[in-house]
């Protein structure tokens, strides 16, 4: 099976998952106990604001006309009108899409480099004062929450310290005009050096806190999968013909270590979507995650419905992306089943 | 108890970090149990004359962890969360043991259709992030510590109707389960008798590595004020409560229940961490 077929078979089979998310994020409004609009709009709502929002939301409908009418909607970016700011739900995730994504992506980046570094030198230096402190701090890593880390970062570095910002992602005052919406980018690009170094060192804690479950686990799996390949024949023999070590372990070992970690990796993408609703939620980050759980506060159960949607479909995405990564890697998984 | 299991722990014995790991899970077991007779205070009555007094570094021994926002003492509340951080961790472990066993034996057993649709709806919550599905469920089900077990639970039992499935799969090709099919044996007392022993084992590991995970998501619960009320004991409500007193130098509020989050998690991943490799080096031996 080629690569472009393996990926096409892989996007069909995503299309009955994404419908049964769409279902549970659907019902979610419904399993809501009591009245959802009761809920939604607190006892002071007038009998017209009721009716108004019943009628908005379809709930006088059928339960299949309502599933219905919210799917199709979706598909095209609909997700109706949040019921705090009445602006509608796609908007307001766009208008935050970029902070998470720039959060997230300087975090993954972090883990991965690091990840591979730290387990490639664990591996090599086995059962060694290296080792053990690497493998002590990834135990700690997956073993903080991610909350708690990010408090105390505050804490240490921005309280005690004073090296860096405590929130937010850009110090008032600053402007960065919107080109791409990620402010590292947009501030090289209009060569606003100041606003580059403040977003950046506004950037330093909630990426670090982000990473480090990420990064953690990254090293135990690049640790042990070296470790495996390091038992290989093939590795023996390029020892045994005179191929430098530095050169064997990169060269040779780290390329075929590599799938078990990028399976990880795609894992972990999942980890820190739900990581950056934590992180962000600590950092006053305004991103997705903080929208999230400022919308679940107000009971804004359209807003948390879209974002939970849209968050979800971005991950069936990037666990096609993924696998469509190493069935490139490793020809083998194009061909089973 | 079988021989199977001994090897484990005599390989288990080995590993001293993983030793520890299970004494300091015993020993917070013991703490939050015995808590009420521990707790020199009630952690939930409020002393408005003594809030955020600092603890046994400024000599006061009386609330030696020091007291928080309310004036309660930090201490007797550490040790009541520890009672609501653990049991949300058992309760969920044990929601997701049965569920998890149940709907990975019954479509690895029956078979075709049966998997094929249970199979494709497991696939349907594994497409969620983690944590994003236990909030949006908690979010919907509102206030509650039996309705946030319940989210963190629906969340964790599709992984291990998974893991449960995959161990069936390998095990019903046996030599043994097909020798009792052969003479005539019903498919529940194969499952029970035959199956469910075999499959035990990594079970047991995933749902040790799955309690340090709940405990963690039971915190994030609180931290975020979700599903979890923010007057209760627990540890990741406590420490969110003692946020905005950091910066003006009250730390003990956040730093204390942070650590016992710590300490639990790390304890029970050793814990799981020491049986998977005792199990492995089991499977290595045979």
């Amino acid at each position: 099976m080629g690569l472009f077929k393996y990926f096409i078979k892989r996007l069909l089979l995503a299309v009955p998952t994404i419908i049964g998310v769409s279902i549970i994020v659907f019902l979610l409004i419904h399993i809501i106990p009591g009245d959802p609009v009761q809920v939604m709009l607190g006892n002071k709502a007038t009998e017209a604001a009721r009716t108004a929002l019943t009628e908005r939301l379809g709930l006088n409908q059928p339960l299949y006309t309502q599933y219905w009418n919210w799917f199709t909607h979706s598909l095209q970016g609909d997700f109706g009108i949040s019921v705090t700011s009445y602006e509608p739900v796609m908007s307001e995730v766009m208008s935050r899409f970029t902070a998470t994504i720039e959060l997230a992506f300087i975090s993954i980046i972090i883990a991965i480099v690091l990840g591979i570094i730290f387990g490639v030198t664990a591996a090599r230096y086995r059962n060694q004062p290296a080792d053990h402190i690497l493998i002590g701090f990834s135990l700690l890593g997956v073993s903080i929450p991610v909350f708690w880390l990010g408090i105390m970062l505050i804490f240490l570095f921005a309280a005690v310290l004073q090296w860096l910002p405590v929130s937010g992602r850009l110090t008032m005052g600053l402007s960065i005009p919107h080109i791409t919406g990620l402010y590292l980018v947009d501030s090289l690009l209009t060569g606003n050096m100041r606003a580059f170094a403040d977003s950046l060192q506004h950037l330093i804690l909630p990426a670090i806190s982000l990473a480090t479950i990420p990064l953690a686990i990254i090293v135990r799996v690049t640790r042990s999968s070296m470790l495996d390949v390091l038992h290989e024949d093939y590795i023996r023999t390029a020892r045994a013909k005179g191929v430098p070590r530095r050169r064997v372990i990169f060269k040779h070992a780290l390329k075929n270590a590599m799938i078990p970690v990028l399976t990880v990796i795609g894992l972990q993408l999942g980890t820190l979507l739900g990581g950056a609703i934590l992180t962000e939620t600590v950092f006053a980050w305004p991103g997705v995650g903080r929208l999230l759980v400022t919308a679940i506060s107000n009971r804004d159960y359209p807003t948390v419905q879209g974002i939970v949607f849209l968050i979800s479909v971005l991950f069936v995405a990037i666990n096609i992306i993924v696998d469509c990564c190493y069935a490139y890697l490793d020809p083998r998984i194009r061909f089973e089943e | 108890m079988t021989s199977e299991w001994k090897q484990i722990i005599i390989e288990f014995r080995k590993n001293k970090l993983a030793v520890v790991g299970f004494y300091i899970a015993v020993g917070l077991l013991l703490l939050s149990v015995l808590a009420p007779f521990l707790a020199p205070h009630d952690p939930l009555e409020p002393n408005l004359t003594a809030k955020l007094i600092p603890g046994f570094w400024a000599g006061n021994w009386n609330n030696f962890l020091g007291t928080d926002n309310l004036g309660r003492d930090l201490f007797s509340r550490i040790l009541y969360g520890g009672t609501i951080s653990l049991r949300v961790g058992y309760i969920v472990i044990l929601i997701t043991a049965v569920f998890g066993t149940i709907l990975g034996v019954v479509p690895a057993y029956y078979g075709k259709a049966v998997d094929m649709f249970l199979m494709r709806i497991v696939d349907v919550f594994l497409a969620f992030p983690p944590l994003l599905l236990a909030l949006a469920i908690a979010a919907a089900l509102g206030t509650g510590l039996e309705k946030a077990m319940l989210a963190i639970s629906l969340t964790y039992i599709p992984g291990m109707a998974r893991i449960v499935r995959s161990s069936v799969l390998t095990v019903k090709t046996l030599p043994y389960v097909e020798a009792s099919q052969s003479m005539g044996a019903s498919s529940t007392w194969i499952i029970v008798r035959h199956i469910l022993p075999n499959i035990l084992a990594p079970a047991v590991v995933y749902l040790t590595l799955l309690l340090a995970d709940a405990i963690l998501y039971t915190a994030a619960l609180g931290f975020l004020g979700v599903g979890i009320d923010p007057s209760t004991p627990e540890w990741g409500a406590m420490l969110s409560s003692g946020r905005d007193y950091l910066l003006m130098g009250q730390w003990w509020v956040t730093v204390f229940p942070g650590i016992m989050i710590v300490l639990a998690v790390l304890s029970f991943n050793l814990f799981g961490d020491g049986l998977r490799e005792s199990l492995d080096s089991k499977l290595r031996v045979q």
